[in-house]
Protein backbone atom coordinates (compact mmCIF):
# COMPACT_ATOMS: atom_id res chain seq x y z
CA UNK A 1 0.00 0.00 0.00
CA UNK A 2 1.12 3.54 -0.91
CA UNK A 3 4.36 1.45 -2.49
CA UNK A 4 5.51 -0.02 0.69
CA UNK A 5 5.81 -3.25 -0.45
CA UNK A 6 6.85 -4.76 3.28
CA UNK A 7 3.93 -3.62 5.42
CA UNK A 8 3.87 -4.93 8.81
CA UNK A 9 1.57 -4.66 12.39
CA UNK A 10 -1.95 -4.49 13.18
CA UNK A 11 -1.87 -0.76 13.47
CA UNK A 12 -1.04 -0.64 9.10
CA UNK A 13 -3.33 -3.82 8.61
CA UNK A 14 -6.13 -1.97 10.24
CA UNK A 15 -5.54 1.37 7.73
CA UNK A 16 -5.29 -1.04 5.01
CA UNK A 17 -8.29 -2.74 5.69
CA UNK A 18 -10.61 0.18 5.93
CA UNK A 19 -9.11 1.32 2.16
CA UNK A 20 -9.78 -1.88 1.21
CA UNK A 21 -13.33 -1.53 2.61
CA UNK A 22 -13.85 1.29 1.57
CA UNK A 23 -13.04 0.16 -2.34
CA UNK A 24 -15.16 -2.80 -1.89
CA UNK A 25 -18.18 -0.90 -1.03
CA UNK A 26 -18.37 1.77 -3.95
CA UNK A 27 -19.09 1.20 -7.58
CA UNK A 28 -21.17 -1.46 -8.62
CA UNK A 29 -22.00 -4.41 -6.84
CA UNK A 30 -19.69 -6.82 -6.83
CA UNK A 31 -20.33 -10.85 -5.70
CA UNK A 32 -16.32 -11.41 -6.35
CA UNK A 33 -13.08 -9.69 -5.97
CA UNK A 34 -9.58 -10.71 -6.60
CA UNK A 35 -6.58 -9.50 -4.42
CA UNK A 36 -3.57 -8.99 -6.34
CA UNK A 37 -0.03 -9.79 -3.84
CA UNK A 38 1.75 -8.95 -7.12
CA UNK A 39 4.82 -6.64 -5.59
CA UNK A 40 4.37 -7.42 -2.31
CA UNK A 41 7.46 -8.46 -0.66
CA UNK A 42 6.91 -9.27 2.78
CA UNK A 43 4.00 -9.06 5.59
CA UNK A 44 3.47 -10.03 8.91
CA UNK A 45 0.86 -12.40 10.63
CA UNK A 46 -0.60 -9.26 12.26
CA UNK A 47 -0.79 -7.04 8.71
CA UNK A 48 -2.41 -10.63 7.17
CA UNK A 49 -4.43 -10.78 10.14
CA UNK A 50 -6.27 -7.08 9.72
CA UNK A 51 -5.66 -6.89 5.93
CA UNK A 52 -6.74 -9.99 4.91
CA UNK A 53 -7.76 -12.21 7.15
CA UNK A 54 -10.64 -10.05 8.74
CA UNK A 55 -11.77 -8.22 5.59
CA UNK A 56 -12.21 -11.60 3.78
CA UNK A 57 -14.45 -13.19 7.02
CA UNK A 58 -16.59 -9.49 6.85
CA UNK A 59 -18.08 -10.36 3.58
CA UNK A 60 -18.41 -13.69 4.15
CA UNK A 61 -21.66 -15.49 2.27
CA UNK A 62 -21.78 -12.02 0.58
CA UNK A 63 -18.92 -10.99 -1.29
CA UNK A 64 -16.22 -13.98 -2.40
CA UNK A 65 -12.72 -12.53 -1.77
CA UNK A 66 -9.60 -14.54 -2.89
CA UNK A 67 -5.95 -13.83 -3.66
CA UNK A 68 -4.04 -13.93 -6.54
CA UNK A 69 -0.39 -14.09 -7.80
CA UNK A 70 0.80 -15.07 -4.68
CA UNK A 71 4.28 -17.01 -4.93
CA UNK A 72 6.15 -16.21 -1.88
CA UNK A 73 5.77 -18.70 0.83
CA UNK A 74 7.01 -16.65 3.82
CA UNK A 75 4.22 -14.83 3.34
CA UNK A 76 1.67 -17.73 2.33
CA UNK A 77 3.04 -18.91 6.22
CA UNK A 78 1.61 -15.42 7.29
CA UNK A 79 -1.71 -15.52 5.70
CA UNK A 80 -2.67 -19.33 6.89
CA UNK A 81 -1.35 -18.69 10.42
CA UNK A 82 -3.38 -15.51 10.64
CA UNK A 83 -6.70 -17.04 8.63
CA UNK A 84 -6.17 -20.09 10.89
CA UNK A 85 -6.20 -18.24 13.96
CA UNK A 86 -9.63 -16.62 13.37
CA UNK A 87 -11.44 -19.02 11.73
CA UNK A 88 -11.36 -17.59 7.94
CA UNK A 89 -10.50 -19.52 4.86
CA UNK A 90 -8.42 -17.81 2.41
CA UNK A 91 -8.87 -18.91 -1.26
CA UNK A 92 -5.51 -18.40 -2.93
CA UNK A 93 -5.09 -19.12 -7.03
CA UNK A 94 -1.49 -19.48 -8.67
CA UNK A 95 -2.69 -19.52 -12.34
CA UNK A 96 -5.21 -22.48 -12.91
CA UNK A 97 -3.60 -24.16 -9.21
CA UNK A 98 -6.32 -23.08 -6.30
CA UNK A 99 -5.22 -23.83 -2.38
CA UNK A 100 -7.13 -22.61 0.94
CA UNK A 101 -4.81 -21.17 3.21
CA UNK A 102 -6.41 -20.40 6.83
CA UNK A 103 -9.34 -22.16 8.43
CA UNK A 104 -9.73 -26.14 7.00
CA UNK A 105 -13.09 -27.84 6.46
CA UNK A 106 -14.19 -30.33 8.66
CA UNK A 107 -13.38 -33.92 8.12
CA UNK A 108 -16.60 -34.64 6.79
CA UNK A 109 -16.52 -31.64 4.39
CA UNK A 110 -13.30 -32.12 3.01
CA UNK A 111 -14.04 -34.54 0.16
CA UNK A 112 -17.08 -32.01 -0.76
CA UNK A 113 -14.89 -28.90 -1.13
CA UNK A 114 -11.91 -30.64 -3.22
CA UNK A 115 -14.94 -31.69 -5.67
CA UNK A 116 -16.09 -27.85 -5.53
CA UNK A 117 -12.16 -26.69 -6.10
CA UNK A 118 -11.90 -29.19 -9.20
CA UNK A 119 -14.93 -27.89 -10.74
CA UNK A 120 -16.77 -24.23 -11.97
CA UNK A 121 -19.73 -24.94 -10.50
CA UNK A 122 -21.87 -27.81 -8.48
CA UNK A 123 -24.55 -28.59 -7.54
CA UNK A 124 -25.56 -31.19 -4.42
CA UNK A 125 -27.00 -33.67 -6.25
CA UNK A 126 -23.94 -33.80 -8.62
CA UNK A 127 -21.78 -34.87 -5.53
CA UNK A 128 -24.83 -37.19 -4.10
CA UNK A 129 -24.38 -39.63 -7.28
CA UNK A 130 -20.36 -39.33 -6.91
CA UNK A 131 -20.22 -39.70 -3.62
CA UNK A 132 -23.24 -42.20 -2.86
CA UNK A 133 -24.63 -40.08 -0.33
CA UNK A 134 -28.14 -38.72 0.10
CA UNK A 135 -28.71 -35.28 -2.19
CA UNK A 136 -29.90 -34.26 1.59
CA UNK A 137 -26.60 -35.15 2.79
CA UNK A 138 -24.67 -33.71 -0.20
CA UNK A 139 -27.15 -29.69 0.41
CA UNK A 140 -26.22 -29.61 4.28
CA UNK A 141 -22.21 -30.71 3.88
CA UNK A 142 -21.92 -27.82 0.90
CA UNK A 143 -24.30 -25.25 2.80
CA UNK A 144 -21.54 -25.84 5.76
CA UNK A 145 -19.10 -24.96 3.66
CA UNK A 146 -20.72 -21.89 2.40
CA UNK A 147 -21.75 -20.69 5.88
CA UNK A 148 -17.62 -21.04 6.73
CA UNK A 149 -16.68 -19.40 3.64
CA UNK A 150 -15.21 -22.08 1.77
CA UNK A 151 -17.60 -21.07 -1.44
CA UNK A 152 -19.57 -18.74 -2.61
CA UNK A 153 -23.68 -19.83 -4.09
CA UNK A 154 -26.27 -18.69 -6.35
CA UNK A 155 -29.98 -19.31 -6.04
CA UNK A 156 -31.37 -21.15 -9.20
CA UNK A 157 -34.68 -22.54 -10.43
CA UNK A 158 -34.73 -26.14 -10.05
CA UNK A 159 -35.90 -28.57 -12.70
CA UNK A 160 -38.05 -29.74 -10.28
CA UNK A 161 -39.63 -25.87 -9.94
CA UNK A 162 -38.27 -25.52 -6.75
CA UNK A 163 -35.22 -23.89 -5.86
CA UNK A 164 -31.47 -25.35 -5.93
CA UNK A 165 -28.78 -23.66 -5.08
CA UNK A 166 -25.18 -23.87 -7.70
CA UNK A 167 -22.09 -23.75 -5.28
CA UNK A 168 -18.80 -22.01 -6.43
CA UNK A 169 -15.31 -21.77 -5.65
CA UNK A 170 -14.11 -18.55 -4.95
CA UNK A 171 -12.32 -16.76 -7.77
CA UNK B 1 10.40 2.19 58.66
CA UNK B 2 13.61 3.18 55.87
CA UNK B 3 16.38 4.36 58.04
CA UNK B 4 19.57 5.69 56.63
CA UNK B 5 21.65 2.77 57.78
CA UNK B 6 19.32 0.57 56.06
CA UNK B 7 19.89 2.30 52.48
CA UNK B 8 22.85 0.58 50.61
CA UNK B 9 24.45 0.94 47.39
CA UNK B 10 24.92 -2.63 45.58
CA UNK B 11 27.58 -3.52 43.07
CA UNK B 12 26.82 -6.15 40.33
CA UNK B 13 30.13 -7.54 39.07
CA UNK B 14 29.96 -9.45 35.53
CA UNK B 15 32.61 -12.56 35.36
CA UNK B 16 35.43 -11.71 32.80
CA UNK B 17 34.67 -13.90 30.49
CA UNK B 18 31.56 -14.54 27.78
CA UNK B 19 28.12 -13.65 29.51
CA UNK B 20 24.74 -15.21 28.75
CA UNK B 21 21.78 -14.54 29.68
CA UNK B 22 21.85 -17.30 32.68
CA UNK B 23 25.30 -16.07 33.58
CA UNK B 24 23.61 -12.25 34.12
CA UNK B 25 20.91 -13.46 36.02
CA UNK B 26 23.09 -15.63 38.24
CA UNK B 27 25.16 -12.32 38.70
CA UNK B 28 22.03 -10.00 39.46
CA UNK B 29 20.89 -12.52 41.88
CA UNK B 30 23.85 -12.40 43.72
CA UNK B 31 23.70 -8.35 43.67
CA UNK B 32 20.42 -8.30 45.21
CA UNK B 33 17.01 -6.62 44.35
CA UNK B 34 18.22 -3.32 43.23
CA UNK B 35 15.51 -2.13 42.15
CA UNK B 36 14.18 -2.62 45.58
CA UNK B 37 13.50 0.63 47.80
CA UNK B 38 16.78 -0.08 50.17
CA UNK B 39 19.37 0.37 47.35
CA UNK B 40 20.25 3.74 46.54
CA UNK B 41 22.47 3.00 43.59
CA UNK B 42 24.21 0.64 41.67
CA UNK B 43 27.99 -0.25 40.46
CA UNK B 44 28.36 -2.38 37.16
CA UNK B 45 31.99 -3.44 37.19
CA UNK B 46 32.60 -4.87 33.86
CA UNK B 47 36.24 -6.68 33.51
CA UNK B 48 38.71 -6.34 30.47
CA UNK B 49 37.39 -9.48 28.68
CA UNK B 50 34.18 -9.51 29.61
CA UNK B 51 32.01 -10.46 26.41
CA UNK B 52 28.64 -9.71 26.30
CA UNK B 53 25.90 -11.65 24.67
CA UNK B 54 23.59 -8.97 22.92
CA UNK B 55 20.80 -10.10 24.64
CA UNK B 56 22.53 -9.17 27.92
CA UNK B 57 23.65 -5.77 26.59
CA UNK B 58 19.74 -5.31 25.63
CA UNK B 59 18.85 -5.88 29.17
CA UNK B 60 21.28 -4.11 31.00
CA UNK B 61 20.66 -1.27 29.33
CA UNK B 62 17.23 -1.96 30.06
CA UNK B 63 18.05 -2.41 33.81
CA UNK B 64 20.34 1.25 33.86
CA UNK B 65 17.46 2.97 32.23
CA UNK B 66 15.04 1.69 34.77
CA UNK B 67 17.32 2.23 37.57
CA UNK B 68 17.99 5.82 36.64
CA UNK B 69 14.30 6.39 36.53
CA UNK B 70 13.96 5.27 40.00
CA UNK B 71 16.50 8.23 40.65
CA UNK B 72 18.94 5.63 41.73
CA UNK B 73 22.65 6.25 40.79
CA UNK B 74 24.44 3.81 38.11
CA UNK B 75 27.79 3.59 37.90
CA UNK B 76 29.74 1.45 34.77
CA UNK B 77 32.98 0.57 35.76
CA UNK B 78 34.96 -0.53 32.48
CA UNK B 79 38.45 -1.77 32.90
CA UNK B 80 40.98 0.10 31.15
CA UNK B 81 42.29 -2.18 28.91
CA UNK B 82 38.91 -3.80 27.81
CA UNK B 83 37.35 -4.33 24.89
CA UNK B 84 34.06 -4.26 26.20
CA UNK B 85 33.45 -0.76 26.22
CA UNK B 86 34.43 -0.44 22.43
CA UNK B 87 31.93 -2.91 21.25
CA UNK B 88 28.96 -1.47 23.82
CA UNK B 89 29.19 1.78 22.09
CA UNK B 90 29.73 0.04 18.77
CA UNK B 91 26.06 -1.44 19.58
CA UNK B 92 24.80 1.99 20.16
CA UNK B 93 24.69 0.77 24.04
CA UNK B 94 25.30 4.44 25.21
CA UNK B 95 23.38 5.83 22.65
CA UNK B 96 20.34 4.88 24.37
CA UNK B 97 22.13 4.92 28.27
CA UNK B 98 20.17 7.38 30.42
CA UNK B 99 22.04 10.61 30.58
CA UNK B 100 22.30 10.22 34.39
CA UNK B 101 24.66 7.03 34.50
CA UNK B 102 28.24 7.46 35.22
CA UNK B 103 30.49 5.82 33.01
CA UNK B 104 34.26 5.25 34.00
CA UNK B 105 36.69 5.79 32.99
CA UNK B 106 34.38 8.19 30.99
CA UNK B 107 31.54 7.83 28.29
CA UNK B 108 32.70 7.59 24.70
CA UNK B 109 32.68 10.78 22.71
CA UNK B 110 31.47 9.79 19.65
CA UNK B 111 28.80 6.93 18.74
CA UNK B 112 30.44 3.69 17.38
CA UNK B 113 27.23 3.46 16.14
CA UNK B 114 26.47 6.22 14.39
CA UNK B 115 29.86 6.05 12.66
CA UNK B 116 29.53 3.01 11.62
CA UNK B 117 25.44 2.33 11.30
CA UNK B 118 24.93 -0.63 9.06
CA UNK B 119 28.61 -1.48 7.82
CA UNK B 120 28.73 -4.69 9.55
CA UNK B 121 26.94 -7.08 8.13
CA UNK B 122 26.56 -9.75 10.93
CA UNK B 123 24.90 -7.33 13.31
CA UNK B 124 22.13 -4.46 13.80
CA UNK B 125 23.05 -1.59 16.32
CA UNK B 126 20.70 -1.51 18.75
CA UNK B 127 16.77 0.04 17.54
CA UNK B 128 14.88 2.46 19.52
CA UNK B 129 11.61 2.93 20.06
CA UNK B 130 8.68 4.22 22.08
CA UNK B 131 4.62 2.86 22.35
CA UNK B 132 4.27 7.04 22.30
CA UNK B 133 5.40 7.03 19.15
CA UNK B 134 4.15 5.45 15.84
CA UNK B 135 6.12 2.51 15.06
CA UNK B 136 9.22 3.42 12.20
CA UNK B 137 7.93 1.19 9.64
CA UNK B 138 11.09 0.43 8.03
CA UNK B 139 12.63 -1.07 11.16
CA UNK B 140 11.28 -4.49 10.92
CA UNK B 141 12.87 -5.17 6.94
CA UNK B 142 16.05 -3.66 7.88
CA UNK B 143 16.61 -6.24 11.30
CA UNK B 144 15.77 -9.19 8.98
CA UNK B 145 17.56 -7.53 5.72
CA UNK B 146 20.61 -7.62 8.09
CA UNK B 147 20.01 -11.19 8.69
CA UNK B 148 20.27 -12.01 4.91
CA UNK B 149 23.01 -9.85 4.34
CA UNK B 150 25.38 -11.88 7.24
CA UNK B 151 24.50 -14.91 5.24
CA UNK B 152 25.13 -14.22 1.54
CA UNK B 153 26.04 -18.44 0.63
CA UNK B 154 23.30 -19.94 2.77
CA UNK B 155 20.77 -21.10 -0.29
CA UNK B 156 17.83 -20.49 2.50
CA UNK B 157 18.77 -17.40 3.26
CA UNK B 158 15.77 -15.91 1.95
CA UNK B 159 13.45 -17.99 4.01
CA UNK B 160 15.54 -16.62 7.30
CA UNK B 161 15.19 -13.04 6.33
CA UNK B 162 10.79 -13.67 6.26
CA UNK B 163 11.15 -15.37 9.45
CA UNK B 164 13.50 -12.86 11.07
CA UNK B 165 10.89 -9.99 9.48
CA UNK B 166 8.16 -12.04 10.97
CA UNK B 167 10.11 -12.16 14.52
CA UNK B 168 11.01 -8.86 14.44
CA UNK B 169 7.71 -7.31 13.56
CA UNK B 170 5.42 -9.39 16.13
CA UNK B 171 7.50 -8.79 18.94
CA UNK B 172 7.96 -5.34 18.41
CA UNK B 173 4.32 -5.04 17.56
CA UNK B 174 3.53 -6.99 21.02
CA UNK B 175 5.32 -3.99 22.93
CA UNK B 176 3.08 -1.79 21.29
CA UNK B 177 0.37 -3.70 22.59
CA UNK B 178 0.81 -4.99 25.61
CA UNK B 179 3.62 -3.13 27.22
CA UNK B 180 1.81 0.04 28.76
CA UNK B 181 3.25 3.59 28.85
CA UNK B 182 6.96 3.65 30.10
CA UNK B 183 10.82 3.71 29.36
CA UNK B 184 12.09 3.08 25.96
CA UNK B 185 11.95 -0.50 24.29
CA UNK B 186 14.79 -1.82 22.04
CA UNK B 187 15.53 -4.18 19.73
CA UNK B 188 18.92 -5.57 18.05
CA UNK B 189 20.48 -8.43 16.43
CA UNK B 190 24.24 -10.21 16.31
CA UNK B 191 24.97 -13.15 14.48
CA UNK B 192 27.69 -15.55 16.01
CA UNK B 193 29.53 -17.47 13.08
CA UNK B 194 31.87 -19.56 15.13
CA UNK B 195 29.07 -20.41 17.21
CA UNK B 196 26.60 -20.74 13.82
CA UNK B 197 24.01 -18.68 15.76
CA UNK B 198 21.91 -15.74 15.27
CA UNK B 199 20.36 -13.99 18.26
CA UNK B 200 17.07 -11.47 18.19
CA UNK B 201 16.42 -9.33 20.53
CA UNK B 202 13.65 -6.93 21.68
CA UNK B 203 13.34 -5.44 25.17
CA UNK B 204 10.76 -3.39 27.06
CA UNK B 205 10.09 -1.96 30.52
CA UNK B 206 6.87 -2.23 30.68
CA UNK B 207 4.56 -3.61 32.78
CA UNK B 208 5.17 -7.36 31.83
CA UNK B 209 3.50 -9.71 29.08
CA UNK B 210 1.48 -11.92 31.88
CA UNK B 211 0.24 -9.05 33.93
CA UNK B 212 -1.28 -7.60 30.54
CA UNK B 213 -2.58 -10.63 29.77
CA UNK B 214 -3.99 -11.59 33.40
CA UNK B 215 -7.73 -11.15 32.22
CA UNK B 216 -7.48 -13.18 29.08
CA UNK B 217 -6.05 -16.29 31.79
CA UNK B 218 -8.75 -15.67 33.55
CA UNK B 219 -11.52 -15.70 31.04
CA UNK B 220 -9.92 -18.93 29.83
CA UNK B 221 -9.60 -20.71 33.47
CA UNK B 222 -5.72 -20.92 33.24
CA UNK B 223 -4.71 -19.56 36.51
CA UNK B 224 -4.08 -22.82 37.89
CA UNK B 225 -1.35 -23.06 35.13
CA UNK B 226 2.42 -22.32 36.09
CA UNK B 227 3.48 -19.15 34.37
CA UNK B 228 5.76 -21.78 32.23
CA UNK B 229 2.95 -23.45 30.92
CA UNK B 230 1.35 -20.33 29.64
CA UNK B 231 4.33 -19.15 28.52
CA UNK B 232 4.56 -22.35 26.21
CA UNK B 233 0.87 -21.55 25.38
CA UNK B 234 1.20 -18.25 24.21
CA UNK B 235 4.02 -18.90 21.94
CA UNK B 236 2.19 -22.27 20.72
CA UNK B 237 -1.33 -21.49 19.93
CA UNK B 238 -1.32 -17.63 21.71
CA UNK B 239 -3.58 -16.02 23.76
CA UNK B 240 -5.75 -13.30 23.65
CA UNK B 241 -5.53 -10.37 26.05
CA UNK B 242 -8.59 -8.67 24.14
CA UNK B 243 -12.33 -9.98 23.35
CA UNK B 244 -11.70 -10.02 19.79
CA UNK B 245 -10.58 -13.35 18.26
CA UNK B 246 -7.86 -12.15 16.17
CA UNK B 247 -5.32 -11.10 19.54
CA UNK B 248 -2.79 -13.27 20.63
CA UNK B 249 -1.66 -14.08 17.59
CA UNK B 250 1.98 -11.90 17.67
CA UNK B 251 4.14 -14.83 19.76
CA UNK B 252 2.86 -17.12 18.47
CA UNK B 253 3.75 -16.39 14.74
CA UNK B 254 7.04 -15.56 16.16
CA UNK B 255 7.33 -18.86 17.56
CA UNK B 256 6.42 -20.81 15.03
CA UNK B 257 8.98 -18.94 12.88
CA UNK B 258 11.67 -19.69 14.92
CA UNK B 259 10.62 -23.14 15.86
CA UNK B 260 11.19 -23.81 11.74
CA UNK B 261 15.41 -22.71 12.56
CA UNK B 262 15.39 -24.82 15.62
CA UNK B 263 15.77 -21.61 17.68
CA UNK B 264 15.84 -21.06 21.62
CA UNK B 265 13.49 -18.74 22.73
CA UNK B 266 14.42 -17.24 26.43
CA UNK B 267 12.41 -14.99 28.27
CA UNK B 268 12.73 -12.66 30.52
CA UNK B 269 9.40 -11.78 32.51
CA UNK B 270 9.60 -9.71 35.87
CA UNK B 271 11.27 -12.40 38.36
CA UNK B 272 11.77 -15.30 35.97
CA UNK B 273 13.62 -16.50 33.12
CA UNK B 274 12.61 -19.08 31.15
CA UNK B 275 14.56 -20.89 28.43
CA UNK B 276 12.67 -22.73 25.84
CA UNK B 277 14.29 -25.63 23.78
CA UNK B 278 12.62 -26.75 20.77
CA UNK B 279 11.22 -30.39 21.00
CA UNK B 280 9.43 -32.39 18.30
CA UNK B 281 8.79 -29.47 16.14
CA UNK B 282 7.54 -27.14 18.77
CA UNK B 283 7.79 -25.79 22.47
CA UNK B 284 7.20 -27.99 24.77
CA UNK B 285 6.61 -27.27 28.74
CA UNK B 286 9.12 -30.11 29.45
CA UNK B 287 11.68 -28.97 28.04
CA UNK B 288 11.90 -25.43 30.03
CA UNK B 289 14.66 -24.61 31.64
CA UNK B 290 13.21 -21.93 34.37
CA UNK B 291 15.26 -19.55 36.98
CA UNK B 292 12.59 -18.47 39.47
CA UNK B 293 12.46 -15.73 42.39
CA UNK B 294 14.96 -13.53 40.14
CA UNK B 295 15.62 -9.63 41.27
CA UNK B 296 13.34 -7.69 39.61
CA UNK B 297 13.73 -6.61 36.12
CA UNK B 298 10.59 -4.83 35.08
CA UNK B 299 9.20 -5.18 31.52
CA UNK B 300 9.60 -8.40 28.99
CA UNK B 301 12.56 -9.68 27.40
CA UNK B 302 12.32 -11.77 24.74
CA UNK B 303 15.43 -13.18 22.68
CA UNK B 304 15.20 -16.04 19.93
CA UNK B 305 18.45 -17.70 19.27
CA UNK B 306 18.77 -19.22 15.54
CA UNK B 307 21.19 -22.42 15.26
CA UNK B 308 22.17 -21.97 11.46
CA UNK B 309 24.08 -24.99 11.02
Amino acid sequence: MDGDTKPWGRELGRVTAERLVSTISTGPEKHLVKLSMEGVEQIDASFASEAIAEVIGRYRKKIGICLVDLSDDGIRFNIDMAAAHVGVPVTVWNGSQVDILGAKPSSGNREALNYALERREVRASEFADVAGISIANASTKFKSLWDNGFLMRVETAADSGGVEFLYRRIG
Amino acid sequence: MVTESSLVERKLSLPDKWVDTHTFDNTLCRCGDVLGPFVTGVIVDIPPNCKLMIDVIVRLLSLCNQLSACTKRVRLHFGDAGTAIGYLNRMGFFDHLAAAVEVYPHRPTLSGATIHRGSNKGLVEIERFNRSVPADKTLAPRLAETVKRGWPDRADRNAIESASFSIFSELIGNVYEHSGPGLDAYAALQTYPQAKKVTVTVSDSGMGIMASLKPAFERKGLTSMSEVAILVEMFRRGISSKEEGNRGLGLMTSGRHAIRFNADLDVRLLNQRVLLRPSQDTYQPHMAYSQEQLPLLWGTHISFSFRLD
